[in-house]
């Protein structure tokens, strides 16, 4: 079964990764993107955030991650894919994204979920802010569609 | 019925609001639109701005009709 959903709740990763597996399948890749405390700056220093929030243009977002899901499957030999992406307000460390993608073969997965993050990344409307001790920024994404 | 035009993020922040309504009358591309937000909130004009009709990105030329939706955001940074 091939899904994908938006969540105020706390991904269960590992039930994501079951729930994409079929019987003709011999591997899963599943990708666990999680907040991270320290981020590099433009000018190259390192900044350290307190917590982040996530927000999706709900409709759209989930359109735009169909469609990937679409082009990942005409793409690569892949069975079934699942994409799960939290929003609102999450800790560092806890998880924002899963992507798990099964296929008979592991290479195909791995290349697949490769390229999902990366067009998710660029695609899908849904964005992060940062919020440091001393401010907040809305992260603006470096390449568009 | 106007037309929707919704902000995300930093564009919701610089809007102060997370939509409002835009008269269509006539035959206005998406780009007519967005540079009528853009005017009305020029705050907006020094962010790289994207835009979508209908919950598709928008190419700017669609020719947008009372009760559609348009979406203004910065590029996204999900993930």
């Amino acid at each position: 079964m091939d899904f994908c959903e938006l969540t105020t709740d706390a991904i269960d990763m590992n039930s994501v990764a079951r729930r994409v597996v079929p019987p003709e399948c011999g591997a899963t890749v599943t990708l666990d993107g999680y907040a991270r405390a320290f981020t590099k700056q433009k000018d190259g220093s390192t900044r350290e955030t307190l917590y982040l929030v996530y927000e999706a243009y709900d409709d759209m977002a989930l359109k735009e991650m169909e469609k990937l899901i679409e082009i990942s499957k005409d793409k690569f030999e892949i069975s079934n894919v699942g994409i799960v992406h939290r929003t609102g307000r999450l800790e560092i460390g806890e998880t924002s994204v899963v992507i798990s993608v099964a296929a008979p073969h592991r290479r195909a997965a791995f290349e697949a979920c490769e390229w999902l993050i990366k067009e998710l990344k660029r695609t899908v409307p849904i964005w992060k802010k940062e919020v440091y001790a001393d401010g907040e920024e809305w992260v603006e994404g470096s390449e568009t569609p | 019925m106007p037309v929707r035009v919704l902000f995300f993020g930093a564009t919701a922040d610089i809007a102060g609001k997370r939509d409002i309504e835009v008269d269509a009358a006539g035959s206005k591309t998406s780009r007519d639109i967005f540079d009528e937000v853009v005017s009305r909130f020029p705050r907006l004009a020094s962010h790289r701005l994207l835009y979508s009709v209908n919950q598709q990105y928008a190419s700017g030329d669609e020719i947008v009709r009372d009760g559609d939706e348009l979406g203004i955001f910065t590029a996204v940074s999900g993930g």
